[in-house]
């Protein structure tokens, strides 16, 4: 698999988790642009905490601490270069 | 649609009042009770909970779903709570049960609930209901304690109110992690709880597990579902094609796992009836 479909598989797989939690928005809204982390006001502390239960079961990582901060959690492209950096 | 008798209660549990809401169908065949969940995750299933015992009682289960001490409508603070209080808790329950009723006794336990499963609980019952059972213990606490962390985040973002989540340590040595105050110890109870503590699994299990069709299972959850096939004499695993409904910021049912669970409604009762129809016979014969 090339670094590109890594991305796109990854990207898609995170838009799943994030469908599933954040359910009041239909399909065209969610992209790799999308914006996450203080843009969605459904993307609350519960809902951020539980994506991460999520990312780390689904792709068997585990997150630091240092991981959880703005900056990987603002859209859905950050999220997918953390995903993809912690394997 | 047939009306469901529903008596409300406060119980007196070892600490203090416990609110329970019990659903008692005409005929008895056995009895269910619900655990909840720890923390959030009560809120988050409590109306699938509602649900689920309307349902049980339709197959002639006897639905009991009742709060923690120091949780939801029960008497207490959750800082006066532990893990064993919550445990005798449902141990009292289930021997007053046992004292007026002969027949079968199950616990439906979602999520988190299964931290609470002990030898002593799982010697009570007949059968338990897992729900995305979740027996890591650690894990779990990771994932409360990162609620502090998020809150420091979004609160630098402002998109929360500061107030809402914070963790701090007083001289009580207290934790507030988001709006919960809790003792470290219970914590410390939470995490250390694991499958491996729990010696055999003897009773039947049904296992539902949310999974979609066209997926994998995750490896985390492979691992779990494995221990429990190694420690238990009966279990069945349902795979659950839905919406995880205790994590969707809106609410929402898992109609098909409803499905699901009312087959298992249905063979615990008919279990409960050919376990009672020897009973009959024997009367008849004396």
């Amino acid at each position: 698999m090339t670094s590109a479909q890594m991305t796109q598989q990854t990207s898609e797989q995170l838009i799943k988790l994030l469908v599933a939690i954040i359910p009041n928005y239909d399909e065209n809204f969610w992209h790799a642009d999308t914006e996450l982390f203080g843009a969605i006001a459904e993307f609350d502390s519960m809902a951020l905490v539980t994506l991460i239960g999520e990312i780390e079961e689904y792709f068997d990582i585990t997150l630091d601490e240092d991981d959880i901060n703005a900056d990987n959690f603002a859209s859905v492209k950050s999220l997918t270069e953390l995903v993809l950096a912690s394997h | 649609m047939t009306t469901v008798s529903t008596h409300v209660e406060f119980y007196q549990g070892i600490k203090g009042p416990l609110f329970r809401i019990i659903r008692t169908p005409a005929k008895v065949l056995g009895h269910l009770l619900f655990i909840a969940p720890l923390f959030e995750q009560a809120n988050k299933t409590r109306h699938h909970a509602t649900r689920s015992a309307m349902n049980a009682y339709q197959f002639g289960l006897q639905s009991i779903v009742f709060d923690h001490y120091g949780t939801g409508d029960s008497a207490g603070d959750l800082i006066d709570a532990s893990m064993v209080l919550w445990q005798q808790d449902i141990v009292q329950q289930v021997n007053a049960i046992k004292a007026k009723s002969s027949q079968a006794i199950y616990f439906s336990l979602p999520l988190s609930a299964v931290l609470l499963l002990s030898d002593e609980l799982l010697s009570l019952a007949d059968g338990v209901i897992l729900l995305q059972p979740d027996f890591n213990g650690k894990r779990f606490v990771q994932q409360f304690q990162r609620l502090a962390v998020v809150a420091q985040l979004t609160k630098n973002s402002k998109i929360e109110e500061d107030s809402s989540i914070r963790t701090q340590r007083t001289e009580q040595q207290t934790i507030e992690i988001a709006g919960y105050v809790i003792t470290p110890s219970l914590l410390s109870e939470i995490s250390g709880q694991s499958l491996a503590k729990l010696a055999k699994i003897t009773v039947d299990c049904y296992w539902f597990e949310w999974q979609h069709q066209q997926e994998e299972l995750s490896l985390a959850r492979t691992k779990q579902q494995q221990a429990a096939v190694n420690k238990s004499n009966h279990l069945v695993i349902e795979q659950v094609d839905d919406v995880k409904f205790w994590q969707a910021t809106e609410l929402q049912l898992a109609q098909s796992f409803l499905t699901k669970e009312q087959q298992v409604f249905a063979k615990l009762a008919s279990a409960s009836l050919s376990f009672s129809a020897p009973e009959v016979v024997k009367c008849e014969k004396q």
